[in-house]
């Protein structure tokens, strides 16, 4: 068994687990943090996309051992019952996901981007979601979302949509 | 995935140390990014005894010029090179290569080490590498040891890596600091694809006799491992420069190729992409050339 202690959503929290466990089962299955999703378990498809120490990654890719004492940020990080963060008002506002499943995923990636690029282009938001795969939407309503966000959290108005 | 146990290095020293106490008597591996090994063990039907984290080896994470060249730590990961200042400005190359790689999450994760250790043929990190004439230090409980690149992988999956030797650093030498240098990537999409083929190319211009001087091509997913195309090089070597000979050279080096046929492409048309990749990729080496002569910088690091 390997014990980790980690700070999860600003929360020191600590697992006994055996040492093949990944990040995204401890927050799964340990911590009952299932914002973020099992998909493929081996780095493709992203729903398993939390921030570790700033840096969005596939959480299915890290050991329990790897992560001791880093700061972890999952969806559940982002808001809570009466407040959302502006991606996640955006996302809804735009219908920006269909079944869901990518959606915790794409959020961070996108939060992820945000932070670090406060004002980014389609090419570069593309980019930043090229580790996320939807198989519902085409991308086109979260690229929307994530823009309209981004001026938001600049403090500009949300540009007029065009309608489809 | 099988169980096994678990030892966090707190730097190189503390992992050949781990090695030595470990390879001996049990089958160990040594996890760094994790991209590659982790989604490899959870279908591995016998899974490694130990394994050896390096993640934490900061001593392995660092980007500098030393006198034998630009020394890149094996644990730099493939966002600290897309982000390094001093390799945006001498190798453009190396950052277009480690972009093309997975997609962010894997690029924060993985390591230039580890995709070198992996050996997959189709590999994005080891054509420009290879065209810049890597050199890769090895260090083992016996002490260091340091190879070329192109000795360094043995076949596919396969390097020289002893069970209980550590990929230190890749250094790129003095000589080829700011060389002028292209990597193109052809894959069946723009995000995480496996490269159809890969191509590297670094050029010296003699400005003189305006020929090229020292052309290195350098090819992936066309042959077990990484390759140079010694029949291009040698055909280009001294020869003056022009579109014609930088397609002939693209012909010249599809015969230096062994590509196979798989479900991602025939070799028939890995072949075509070498003609036609390795011709963009000396056009645009040699853009580069004439771009940094323009304005007066070598591509070297100015003091
Ligand atoms: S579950 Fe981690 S990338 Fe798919
Ligand atoms: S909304 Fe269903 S996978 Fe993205």
């Amino acid at each position: 068994m390997v014990n980790v202690t980690l700070k999860v959503n600003g929360e020191t929290r600590s697992a006994s687990v055996p040492p093949e466990t990944t990040l995204l089962r401890l927050l799964r299955d340990q911590f009952n943090l299932t914002g973020a999703k099992l998909g493929c378990d081996v780095g493709d498809c992203g729903a398993c996309t939390v921030i570790v120490d700033s840096k969005p990654v596939n959480s299915c890719l890290m050991l329990v051992g790897q992560v001791e004492g880093r700061e972890v940020l999952t969806i559940e990080g982002l808001a809570n019952a009466d407040h959302l963060h502006p991606l996640q008002k955006l996302f809804e506002h735009f219908g920006s996901l269909q079944c869901g499943f990518c959606g915790p995923g794409v959020i961070i990636s996108a939060k992820a981007l945000l932070d670090e690029n406060p004002d980014p282009s389609t090419e570069e938001i593309r980019d930043a979601l090229g580790g996320n795969l939807c198989r519902c939407t085409g991308y086109t309503k979260m690229i929307e979302a994530i823009k309209g966000a981004s001026c938001i959290l600049r403090g500009e108005e949300v540009p007029a949509v065009k309608s489809a | 995935m099988k169980s096994f146990e678990f030892f966090a290095a707190k730097d190189s020293n503390d992992a050949l140390t781990l090695l030595a106490q470990h390879a001996a008597n049990a089958k160990v591996k040594i996890i760094a990014g994790g991209t590659d090994l982790l989604a490899d063990l959870k279908f591995a039907a016998h899974g490694p005894d130990v394994v050896v984290d390096i993640s934490r080896a900061d001593d392995l994470k660092n980007i500098t010029i030393t006198e034998q060249g630009l020394s890149i730590g094996a644990l730099v990961t493939h966002t600290q090179i897309m982000r390094s200042p001093l390799i945006r400005q001498m190798f453009p190359a190396l950052v277009a290569a480690a972009h093309t790689i997975g997609a962010v999450q894997t690029r924060n994760l993985g390591t230039l080490g580890g995709n070198l250790v992996t050996a997959v043929p189709s590999m994005d990190s080891g054509p420009t590498l290879m065209a810049l004439e890597a050199m890769v230090t090895i260090a083992g409980n016996g002490g260091r040891r340091q190879v070329p690149l192109s000795e360094f992988f043995v076949g596919p999956r396969k390097t020289i890596l002893k069970p209980d030797e550590l990929l230190v650093d890749i250094i790129i030498p003095e000589q080829n600091l700011g060389k002028p240098t292209h990597f193109l990537k052809f894959g069946l999409r723009k995000g995480q694809a496996l490269a159809l083929v890969n191509v590297a190319a670094s050029v010296w211009v003699d400005w003189e006799k305006h020929a090229f001087l020292a052309p290195r091509i350098a090819l992936g997913a066309v042959a077990p491992k990484v390759i140079r195309a010694p029949q291009a090089e040698a055909y280009l070597e001294g020869r003056t420069i022009s579109p014609e000979a930088m397609a002939e050279a693209g012909r010249i080096a599809v015969g230096d190729a062994k590509p196979i046929s798989d479900f991602r492409a025939s070799a028939e048309y890995r072949r075509h992409l070498v003609a036609v990749l390795t011709k963009r990729a000396l056009e645009s080496a040699w853009a580069l050339a004439q771009t940094r002569r323009l304005e007066g910088s070598n591509g070297k690091r100015n003091a």
